[in-house]
């Protein structure tokens, strides 16, 4: 008798014996032919370039998480597509509120220009401690200039 | 099926409301970009709809969403104190001249607080262990964004990285405890968890240390939203680097959350049905699982390393850190009594720390505002110059120190009576002590105000109409709750009442 935790483990130690013994066979059975090419990052057929470490834009974070927004919405759509007939009107609502819900922060990273590559960048409020309201006054000599 | 669902709605009607705020103030972000105060109004009302519908939900007591929240007396009241630090954090936000400094928008923070306060509430009542962790990351991932709101000052970018960091660590150990408890009991409803545990408790000494180690686990996920020691390293830097108006929200309305979940969590999941021969009002742990002793040395480190660090502290804002901490740890002792008498003494607590902390956090504010600093030495001759907000701080101070007649003492009165009551003797000893620690550094901050003067001096400090009325509003209650008691103690002790438990 299997427990359903003891279907986990067979399916746990399925998994490794699966992997590490595709690895073995071919590490048993391929030619050893090394040289540096092969050591190489593989970057879909191009020669790699400079380091791996570089600063990625933090706009792919955007994206993907805007891309969340329509992703999710799908995975819930389903099953709520499945069950519909059951439930009827409420689910209706429901679903309305929801999609609602996503709609209002599409609108909102529509209108932050979010959609656009090129966004302009951020203007950032200069506000330093201890110098308060004076801080909007310009000073005579920046006036002057 | 849907008619189910839809008195479940009804009951929860509070939610609603601050959500549908949270998707109006983006909307209203997005259409009135130049005046931000239309935003603020809005959230205000909404705040303001959502304690009316509170206050409708007195007496109610069931079970909604399929076991997910409860909705009980206890769960209004720590609700109602969280609606009420969201409203005050609104007017204090208006004219916070940290956050209105020119080129900000005020949109998203407006919005976030309101994703907070909706975390909080359903914190207070989540019955499911699920829930409770899907509200405790929904208030924490707002509140990692809303302590790093003035993201040009390096400090609040500081305090937000070092929250999300310890708050992911906390949330991590907490949800593999949950997994635990799942685990040994097969299920996350906290009743059917109550149901299930003396069976696994019979089991023998394995499955008992590992409900230990569940229930540690998760109160590392509860210590850190309530900051007790020894999981409150996250505090100073937050509270200093965060804007003040968060910093005041957070000490509060997250606090009062962490609190009544980590009381539903204990009480309902802990708690011995079977137990026999106990006085009204009390109850009994099941037997061989240890965590009162556990609560009451966390409840003694928080009092202790919280005051005697606060010694040392300069900055006022890094002060009032510690001494949350240390407040913590007062109210923790409520827990650890196991009465009815303990948990009325923390809400009568809360229901003075709300003002006296808020009260304190404006004033540091208002001074930061105009001094730019929040340096304990720049307050020299502030009481000189601006004598109405420096005797409102010292009320503020007094009060957190718990010296009558303000309502601090009031909070400290009913710990220490519920304490001795059920035979804590030495824990009230301890926290008296504490109590006179406190008192020393407070003392600090009234010398710097009323006996030394400033060279040279500058002048005072000028308050909008305003702001003098939410430093009355939180004036009032606090010397007045500290005479007048009776209806919050009242309220207090109507408000014990969790679902499911008798």
């Amino acid at each position: 008798m299997i427990t359903d935790f003891g279907r986990v483990l067979i399916f746990l130690i399925v998994g490794v014996v699966f992997v590490a013994g595709g690895l073995i066979v071919a590490w048993l059975l391929r030619p050893n032919r090394p040289y540096p090419s092969k050591l190489a990052t593989y970057e879909c057929g191009e020669v790699p370039v400079g380091d791996t470490r570089v600063r990625f834009n933090v706009r792919f974070y955007v994206v993907a998480l805007i891309f969340l927004i329509f992703d999710v919405e799908v995975v819930f759509l389903f099953p709520w597509a499945v069950v519909y007939k059951n439930l009827g009107w409420f689910a209706f609502i429901e679903m309305l509120v929801f999609l609602g819900m996503l709609a209002v922060g599409y609108a909102y990273v529509w209108r932050k220009g979010d959609l656009d590559w090129d966004k302009p960048a951020p203007k950032v409020p200069r506000y330093e401690k201890g110098i308060g309201v004076q801080e909007t006054r310009m000073t005579e000599e920046e006036i002057a200039v | 099926m849907s008619d189910h669902l839809l008195n479940d709605l009804s009951l929860f009607a509070p939610e609603t409301a601050i959500t549908l705020t949270l998707v109006a103030a983006i909307l209203a972000d997005l259409i009135f970009r130049r005046t931000p105060l239309v935003v603020a109004a809005l959230v205000l009302a909404g705040f303001v709809v959502t304690g009316l519908l509170l206050l409708g939900q007195t007496g109610v007591n069931a079970s909604i969403f399929t076991g997910m929240i409860a909705v009980d007396s206890f769960a209004v009241f720590f609700k109602t104190i969280v609606v009420l630090a969201g409203i005050l954090v609104v007017v204090f936000s208006m004219e916070s001249g940290e956050l209105n400094s020119p080129g900000r928008k005020l949109g998203e923070y407006y919005a976030l607080l309101c994703a907070a306060a909706l975390g909080m509430m359903l914190m207070a009542g989540a019955s499911n262990l699920l829930m409770m962790y899907i509200a405790i990351e929904l208030s924490s991932l707002s509140s990692y964004l809303l302590s790093g709101y003035t993201r040009e000052a390096p400090d609040s970018s500081e305090a937000s990285l070092k929250y999300l960091i310890y708050g992911a660590v906390s949330s991590g150990l907490m949800l593999y405890g949950i997994s635990l408890m799942y685990g040994l009991s097969g299920s996350l409803d906290l009743r059917a968890i109550n149901r299930a545990l003396p069976q696994v408790l019979s089991g023998g000494g394995a499955a008992s240390f590992t409900l230990l180690i569940a229930g540690v686990l998760a109160l590392a996920g509860f210590g850190y939203k309530i900051s007790a020691v020894p999981f409150h390293f996250w505090t100073p830097d937050v509270y200093e680097g965060a804007p003040i108006t968060i910093t005041a929200f957070l000490s509060v309305a997250s606090k009062a959350g962490g609190f009544a979940m980590m009381i539903r969590f204990f009480k309902v999941t802990f708690i011995d049905a079977g137990a026999v021969a106990l006085p009204a009002g009390t109850w009994a742990t099941l037997q061989g699982f240890h965590w009162v002793d556990l609560v009451a040395i966390l409840a003694v480190l928080s009092m202790t390393i919280g005051n005697l660090v606060a010694v040392w502290q300069n900055n006022l804002k890094r002060l009032l850190a510690y001494s949350s901490i240390a407040h913590a740890g007062y109210m923790l002792t409520g827990v650890v009594v196991l009465s009815n008498q303990g948990l009325a003494a923390i809400m009568v607590y809360f229901g003075v720390y709300l003002f006296m902390n808020l009260g304190a956090f404006y004033c540091v504010m208002l001074i930061a505002d105009k001094t730019g600093s929040e340096d304990i030495d720049e307050y020299k001759g502030i009481g000189g110059r601006s004598p109405f907000l420096a005797v409102a701080l010292a009320v503020f101070l007094v009060s957190l120190t718990g010296l009558p007649p303000t309502a601090g003492f009031i909070g400290k009165l009913y710990l220490f009576a519920a304490l001795i009551n059920s035979g804590w003797t030495w824990l009230a000893i301890v926290a008296a002590l504490n109590s006179v620690i406190a008192l020393y550094y407070y003392v600090r901050v009234f010398r710097n105000m009323f006996l030394r003067t400033e060279e040279p001096s500058s002048p005072g400090i000028t308050l909008s109409w305003l702001q003098n009325a939410a430093l009355v509003v939180l004036l009032v209650p606090t010397l007045l709750l500290g005479l007048y008691f009776t209806p919050l103690v009242q309220l207090a002790q109507a408000s014990v009442r969790l679902f499911g438990t008798p």
